[in-house]
């Protein structure tokens, strides 16, 4: 069904204020960006020299660059596949009619409700090497006490699980509104049928669920790759020796703190363009299988 | 009604004329959190009420990289603070910035009387530049050594005045053998510490005179000095004496004050905090001089911390009463209850006199290590301090190096190597862009 507007003008009016917002904050912004990153500056571009495209060439013969775009893929799929599937799984448990439902799934939620400074804390106690609570327990049950922290390869970890479990509650929501849409006949029918739970759940949950799923897909990718600064930053400061250096926290330390304005445009650049192919890659894989419902 | 209306414009002329006559206003950020903001903001309003044609407004603006960037940020705008406070290795980033105008400039030509020969010369030094002094020393304050008395007591050990780094070795192994604490010694994984320890040994961090004849372009991490710091760093940690706190200082104090380690290496402005501490968990505290190789000369310390720098555009009395104030924070009266509030030097001779006299170094003697170790400090570039456009890079890329070597991901030259080649490239880059 379209709607008529009575004339022409009319729709780009209305249309003015939101183009002009995107125009003044989005595309101005993004355009300088692309500027900026043909520069080496400093100081906020107080000094600057046109330098063509050495930022992206230095980017991609570093191999400290490098090192954070792996480091940056490897937390990104941890956070995506894992995130989605205990959240699903929790969604799952959290949808039975029992006592005390509305509690649990409020308490669920919880943790996305936290800044993401406050959640670095929590982790930064709870991993503590000699009073964290984690090693109180490794040590009773281990006898072993690690560094969390201080050792690369623990670091990126602890970061990974730190990151899904503050995005389980944001996913959570979404699993729970879906199962609850889903329609009960469906399920019923499979029930007659004879299908067990294992085979209803991925003969018909999942497939009625997946534009739950793809939207959270998309959405976990945007956070990983954009959302785990503030964990980071207060976890790690992308150490021990960059061994949780993401692109993003990588990004930011350039630009403001080692003042490589130039160089930080650039990885931004690099940045956005990775989460658009990504996205665009998703659409046309994963999104032809998604049922949307209806006919 | 004639009379009423005369009344009016008599008034609101009077009132014209008392808003024409306003106070000189200047703002002031600086960048030191917690209990230290209400007590500046004290200092600040002693200014204001002392100087009643002047009117300093005082603002926290978070970390020194914060308040870094937003004064820049400001100064592009056509806002700047009058007064800004900025750590020691902004200053070749500040004065290449062009938002800065030298206090010495300010202080000539408002005809300033500051008695410089009563300030401690080793302060001033780090932020001459070409014979100029820049900004106004703040915060100073370099590292010593803290120890648990009552631990060395308990395994027989003594703690010299002026240690080497086999002494802090045999000692930790003493302390860690009897059992008396888990770790002999520890301190934040900070660059600070290897950029001490080379100035103690006399060995310049860059070359061009550490930066102060021309702009740096090499950093000289392949001396046998700084090896000699790794060596040392690496040997204490895999014998499990030194304990890593992380980049974190106050982890670093919580491992010493909660007895898991009998030495601690920080900043002498923890002195007060120490003090109450020990005090709070039981034990005598100790300090000792920053340890240094064996063998070596004992050359002295960087002035670490901050200082307050004046931003150049705008009108000329409100540049005046910024210089006023930024000199007033450094008069004799100040510096002392600065001192005595935070930990920070005095650093002015006759502060230290008067302190001398009303026993304060008696009362608590720790304070007098941290300054005889400045005291004694010789001034040659080395302890001048380096200039660096990208001290805050190079810094960074020091610590991924000593951290790979202390998780034996790398070997000590081989770290050391890559950090000097990736540091190099910024230098030269930073001085082309600057057209050196």
């Amino acid at each position: 069904m379209r709607s008529k507007f009575p004339n022409k003008p009319l729709p780009y009016i209305l249309l003015f204020p939101t183009l002009a917002l995107c125009a003044i904050f989005l595309y101005y912004p993004v355009i300088q960006t692309f500027r900026l990153s043909t520069y080496r500056a400093i100081l906020m571009g107080l000094h600057r020299k046109y330098i063509g495209f050495e930022n992206y060439i230095r980017l991609f013969t570093s191999r400290e660059y490098i090192h954070s775009l792996t480091i940056t893929f490897i937390f990104a799929v941890g956070v995506v596949v894992l995130g989605l599937s205990i959240s699903l799984a929790i969604a799952l448990l959290a949808n039975h009619k029992i006592r005390g439902a509305r509690f649990y799934r409020l308490l669920l939620i919880w943790p996305y409700a936290l800044s993401p400074a406050v959640a670095g804390s929590i982790w930064l106690f709870l991993l503590n090497p000699t009073a964290g609570v984690v090693n109180y327990f490794m040590k009773a049950l281990f006898g072993i006490s690690p560094d969390w922290l201080t050792s690369g390869q623990l670091a990126l970890l602890a970061v990974t699980v730190a990151a899904m479990w503050k995005n389980l509650g944001y996913n959570i929501v979404f699993f729970l509104a879906g199962l609850q849409n889903l329609p009960g006949e469906i399920l019923e029918a499979a029930k007659v049928d004879g299908a067990g739970p294992w085979t209803t759940f991925w003969r018909v949950t999942f497939p009625l669920l997946s534009p739950t799923t793809f939207f959270l897909l998309i959405m976990n990718l945007i956070y990983a790759f954009f959302g785990g600064f503030g964990l980071i930053m207060v976890m790690t400061e992308g150490g021990p020796n960059k061994a949780t250096n993401l692109l993003i926290f990588n990004l930011y330390q350039d630009a403001f703190r080692f003042h490589k304005w130039g160089l930080a445009a650039a990885q931004s650049v690099i940045l956005f363009i990775m989460v658009v192919a990504l996205t665009l890659i998703q659409f046309r894989t994963t999104g032809r299988r998604v049922h949307y419902g209806g006919q | 009604m004639k009379r009423f209306f005369a009344v009016v414009l008599a008034l609101v002329f009077a009132t014209g004329l008392a808003l024409g006559q306003d106070k000189i206003k200047i703002t002031f950020w600086h960048a030191m959190g917690g209990w230290r903001v209400p007590f500046i903001e004290r200092m600040v309003q002693d200014f204001n009420l002392t100087h009643p044609w002047i009117e300093v407004t005082v603002e926290y603006k978070g970390s020194y990289t914060d308040t870094l960037n937003a004064a820049l940020a400001a100064a592009r705008a056509g806002a700047a603070p009058h007064v800004f406070h900025s750590f020691e290795v902004g200053t070749q980033l500040l004065v290449d910035s062009g938002i800065i105008v030298p206090l010495e400039d300010l202080i000539d030509k408002f005809n300033l009387v500051v008695p410089w020969e009563d300030y401690i010369d080793p302060v001033l030094n780090y932020y001459r530049i070409g014979g100029r002094l820049y900004c106004m020393p703040w915060n100073s304050s370099n590292p010593i050594v803290y120890y648990n008395k009552t631990m060395m007591d308990t395994a027989g050990v003594e703690v010299p005045r002026k240690p080497t780094y086999s002494d802090i070795y045999e000692i930790s192994k003493k302390i860690v053998d009897a059992g008396v604490a888990e770790y002999g010694i520890t301190w934040p994984v900070h660059s600070w510490f290897f950029e001490q320890w080379m100035a103690e040994q006399g060995a310049d961090l860059v070359n061009n005179n550490n930066g102060r004849t021309d702009y740096a372009t090499e950093i000289n991490l392949l001396e046998p000095a700084a090896i000699r710091i790794v060596e040392w760093w690496k040997k204490l940690y895999d014998e499990g004496l030194w304990v890593s706190p992380g980049r974190s200082w106050s982890q670093a104090r919580q491992i010493f004050i909660s007895g898991q380690s009998a030495m601690l290496i920080s900043s002498t402005s923890d002195v007060t905090a120490m003090e109450n501490a020990a005090v709070e968990q039981g034990f005598e505290l100790g300090t000792a001089f920053l340890p240094i190789p064996d063998g070596t000369e004992r050359h002295g310390v960087i002035i670490g911390g901050g200082a307050l720098w004046v931003t150049g555009d705008h009108p000329d009395e409100e540049l005046q009463a910024a210089a006023e104030f930024v000199v007033w924070m450094t008069q004799v009266a100040q510096t002392i209850r600065w001192h005595q509030g935070t930990g920070y030097f005095p650093i002015r001779k006759t502060a230290l006199k008067a302190l001398e006299m009303e026993g304060w170094f008696e009362r608590f003697p720790n304070y007098r290590t941290a300054f005889d170790q400045l005291v004694e400090t010789k001034l040659i570039t080395a302890t001048q301090g380096a200039l660096m456009g990208t001290f805050v890079e190079a810094r960074s890329t020091i610590l991924d190096a000593v951290e790979a070597v202390l998780a034996g991901e790398k070997g000590i030259e081989e770290a050391l190597k890559e950090a000097k080649a990736l540091i190099d490239q910024s230098l030269q880059d930073y001085k082309e862009l600057m057209g050196g």
